[in-house]
Order: structure tokens, then C-alpha cells, then sequence
């Protein structure tokens, strides 16, 4: 099964797990079973709207899924899902 | 409240003045017992903004991934990320908001001259609508 990488600060909804094991094809498969089984979760990465947050950044094995179909990126059960934020900013 | 240690300040204090008069980064590693986060190793990181770093930062997701393995293989948490305001005050802006993330605590240096001044740490809401101030504990 796909495994996905979880940041340091929202262990704390994943019972304390870096990484959890996800079925599922693609990234928003992914995601979506990850969130229901983590609801805590859920709120940390979309918004209300259902979108994942602008500080969201995900990542298969190297590749950020925004060159790889976002949400439908597939997921082979060997790959590695990454969530990394982004951050930047200035006076 | 985070409570950044001797070693940690030393390194984000020096990178901060070294870097002027553009704006540094980095990421701050340690630990959190619930009430209090313990900073104890400061990772600087390159400032990858494309346009002048005199006012602006940013971190590649790259960087931030290695800070998390990083802080993974000692056994310590991705903490928080500092950046500096070259002659400015420390604190956080419009554009510091807009691009930042409710995970972390983010700590500004204000330094002036080239010397550092003071600083402060904030903690952005969900929304990145605001950032209550966070106390902070420094070093003697
Ligand atoms: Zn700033």
C-alpha cells in the first residue's frame, strides 16, 4: 500500500504515526481515506470548500502533484505520499 | 510559549546578521511537551525568493522536507521557521500571513544595522486571517 508521510505538528491526529499505509490509486483517493480515518486531520489540510489549503504542498515520492494531475496524480503501492507546507513571506 | 536554547539562538542570530541586509530563514527543531516548545537545534535555509530578498522570503519545499527528515533522525519535531526583518520591527506582516502556515510557530528578528534587535513569535490561525503573538523565552 502507498505510504504517506506526515508532517511533525499533525502527528498529534494520526495517534503520533510519522507515516501511515493508504489505499488507493491516485492522490485524492489517498487523501480522502486518510482524512476519514484521521478527521483532525481533514481540517488541517482543506478547506471549507474541500480544497486543499494554500499552504498545502503534496508531493509523490519527488514530484509535486501539481505537474502530476493534482488531486487524480496516480499512486502506484510502492510510491511515497508527502505533505509538506509552504512558506514564505516579507515586511 | 517556545523557548529557543543557547546553541539554537547562537545560529539563528548570526545567520539573521550575516544575511543582511537581506531576509534570512530557517527552521527551528526540538521538542513540544504540550505547554512548552523546546527549541534546541536552528537549521538556516536558503532564502529562494526570485525577486530582491531585501524585504521578502521564501523557503523551498524541498528544504523544508529535508528539515523534517532532519528533525525526524533526532529523534525531535519541525518546531517552527524564523526569518529576519533587515531595519525593521519584528513583527508579522500582510505578506508573512498570507503565506504562512498554521503548523508551526514563526519567529521574526528584527535586525538593524546589521546588528540583531529584538524578537518575536507568532502562531497564524488556520484561516492566515491572523497571528496572535506566542511568548517567547530566550536566552539570557
Ligand atoms: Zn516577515
Amino acid at each position: 500500500m502507498p505510504k504517506v508521510m506526515i508532517p511533525t505538528p499533525l502527528r498529534q491526529y494520526t495517534d503520533k504515526k510519522d507515516s501511515v499505509e493508504v489505499a488507493g490509486a491516485t492522490v485524492g483517493e489517498i487523501l480522502g481515506a486518510l482524512t476519514a480515518t484521521y478527521p483532525d486531520l481533514k481540517k488541517n489540510l482543506y478547506n471549507d470548500e474541500g480544497k486543499l489549503r494554500s499552504f498545502v504542498n503534496v508531493y509523490v515520492n519527488d514530484e509535486d502533484i501539481r505537474y502530476l494531475g493534482k488531486d487524480k496524480a496516480q499512486v502506484a503501492a510502492t510510491d511515497t505520499v508527502t505533505i509538506v507546507p509552504s512558506i514564505a513571506g516579507g515586511r | 510559549m517556545i523557548r529557543i536554547g543557547g546553541e539554537a539562538w547562537q545560529v539563528m542570530r548570526a545567520h539573521a546578521e550575516a544575511i543582511f541586509p537581506n531576509e534570512c530563514c530557517g527552521a527551528m527543531l526540538g521538542r513540544n511537551d504540550g505547554e512548552t516548545k523546546h527549541v534546541t537545534v536552528a537549521l538556516p535555509l536558503e532564502n529562494v525568493h526570485a525577486g530582491p530578498r531585501v524585504t521578502r522570503y521564501e523557503l523551498r519545499p524541498e528544504d523544508l522536507l529535508r528539515a523534517e527528515k532532519e528533525a525526524r533522525g533526532r529523534g525531535m519535531d519541525l518546531i517552527g521557521i524564523f526569518h529576519s526583518h533587515p531595519n525593521h520591527d519584528a513583527y508579522f506582516s500582510e505578506t508573512d500571513l498570507k503565506n504562512s502556515c498554521p503548523w508551526y510557530s514563526f519567529v521574526v528578528l528584527s535586525v538593524k544595522d546589521g546588528q540583531f534587535d529584538h524578537a518575536k513569535s507568532f502562531l497564524p490561525n488556520m484561516e492566515q486571517t491572523e497571528a496572535p503573538e506566542e511568548a517567547l523565552d530566550l536566552p539570557g
